[in-house]
């Protein structure tokens, strides 16, 4: 009984890596690789450039799944703490990065425009892209 | 001149690219020109004073281009002021716009950054967000208004190093007049002071030196030498905020301490609940004193505010009420 109890345990455990949602930080394939807190840093536009390129960080829409779990894991901030962070730039002369709509918009955008980076959901990756950073949920 | 700036800053955000939304400006067509801006109400009552009086009206012009970046502050400070002592009625107007502040930024690379013109000194939490309707009580600190200049005139070279957390190091440097000495703490022309902060998870610590010269014919003491060590802690329910410093002549002590400990609770994103324990000696003026300020600030939404608060001081007849309305646009 208790060893059917331990592989159940172990097959379930696997099974949750298994169908775990996978997300990534993509940017073009010349950006050199960074770290948690300056990708951080990028998308609280406390970096702007690196090696002399602009960086231009993209978000995905306000209330996108991607994005909540973005923020939380990557910035560690909420929602309200990041509007509130946003409203002190304005008086700091900073704005909020870009939004746009899906995955394959901030993918497209990432892959053509020079110091571009965003993040997408793991099972829209191609190789036309660079991972700079990798999470799960 | 002043209503040209108003007008021409209407006329352009009529130009206005994207659709407005209150405190986060507007974009003037698809220039790198951001416009926006600010203003306070406020009514203090203390024993027998009544103060009611348009604080700020601010307006901000910030954007970038390539590796530069740029900001201008115009502001009207105390624009009305109405008091009754007594009840005898005082009024005051000031119609001066004052330049706020006004510079350019360099970025070089991830890790440097150079400043050049006037900006608020980089002093400490609270006097990087000092305006009414961003920081969370009507009042400020005293240790904000007597240690150091809050604004500087001259050069910021910042270096900004990302490894497990994040450290700052700020070098201010002012060896020139001030852009507007009306529009400082302290009528200065040196200010040469040095920053360091780390910022780890919810935590950050700073600490701040300097030395700066008080042109002020009525004081006792011109050089003076500061410092303030500053801590925060921030999550999506609190924050606590901590300032404590000192400052010096050559000789002696003229403010021996003042510092302050701030709480926030948040009980919803609307309601929030402050707590501010202040102390401080100022030797030269002779002035000491304790505060237990308490507040609650409103905000129906966060661009803008309504704030209340009492301050107990340890001599009762300072003890005073204040109330405001602020808004951010």
């Amino acid at each position: 009984m208790k060893t059917v109890i331990k592989i159940s345990l172990v097959i379930l455990f696997f099974s949750t890596l298994l169908f775990a949602d996978n997300y990534v930080v993509i940017s073009g394939s010349k950006m050199k690789d960074l770290s948690h807190s300056q990708i951080k840093a990028i998308f609280l536009k406390k970096i702007t450039v690196i090696d002399n390129i602009n960086i231009v960080p993209i978000n995905l829409e306000a209330r996108d799944s991607t994005r909540e779990k973005f923020e939380n894991k990557v910035l560690e901030m909420d929602f309200e703490r990041l509007k509130s962070y946003w409203m002190n730039q304005h008086y700091l002369g900073k704005r909020p990065p870009i939004s746009m709509q899906s995955s394959d918009s901030v993918k497209a955008f990432v892959k053509n425009v020079e110091g571009a980076v965003g993040y997408i959901n793991a099972s829209n990756l191609d190789e036309s892209v660079k991972v700079l950073y990798k999470w799960s949920e | 001149m002043r209503s040209l700036i108003l007008l021409f800053t209407f006329l352009l955000t009529l130009y206005a690219e994207d659709e407005y939304q209150l405190g986060k400006g507007a974009q003037v067509g698809s220039l790198p020109l951001y416009i926006g801006g600010y203003f306070s109400l406020d009514y203090k009552h203390e024993d027998d004073i009544d103060r009611y009086r348009i604080d700020d009206i601010a307006i901000l012009g910030y954007g970038d281009y390539k590796n530069f970046s740029y900001l201008a502050e115009f502001e009207f400070k105390e624009m009305y002021v109405q008091t009754y002592k007594n009840n005898i009625k005082n009024t005051t107007h000031n119609n001066k716009l004052y330049a706020e502040r006004l510079y350019v930024d360099y970025n070089f690379n991830e890790n440097y950054m150079f400043r050049v013109g006037k900006y608020n000194s980089s002093i400490g939490f609270w006097n990087l967000l000092p305006v009414n309707v961003l920081r969370e009580t009507t009042s400020n600190p005293m240790s904000t208004n007597i240690l150091f200049p809050k604004f500087t005139t001259g050069l910021n070279a910042s270096y900004l190093y990302y490894g497990n957390g994040e450290i700052k190091v700020d070098v201010m440097l002012q060896h020139n007049n001030d852009l507007s000495y009306e529009y400082n703490n302290y009528k200065i022309d040196k200010h040469y002071a040095f920053g360091i902060s780390y910022e780890m998870d919810n935590y950050t610590f700073k600490l701040n030196s300097g030395y700066f010269y008080n042109l002020n014919d009525s004081v006792l003491y011109h050089d003076l030498y500061y410092m303030l060590a500053s801590a925060k802690y921030e999550s999506s329910k609190y924050q606590v905020l901590a300032e404590v410093g000192s400052q010096k002549s050559k000789n002696n002590y003229t403010t021996d301490y003042a510092g302050y400990v701030q709480g926030l609770y948040r009980f919803t994103e609307q309601h929030l609940g402050i707590i501010r324990v202040e102390s401080y000696d100022d030797s030269v003026k002779k002035i000491a004193d304790d505060m237990l300020i308490l507040g609650y600030t409103y905000r129906p939404l966060r661009p803008i505010a309504i704030k209340s608060e009492y301050q107990f001081h340890s001599d009762s007849t300072f003890n005073q009420l204040l109330l405001s309305f602020s808004m951010l646009f």
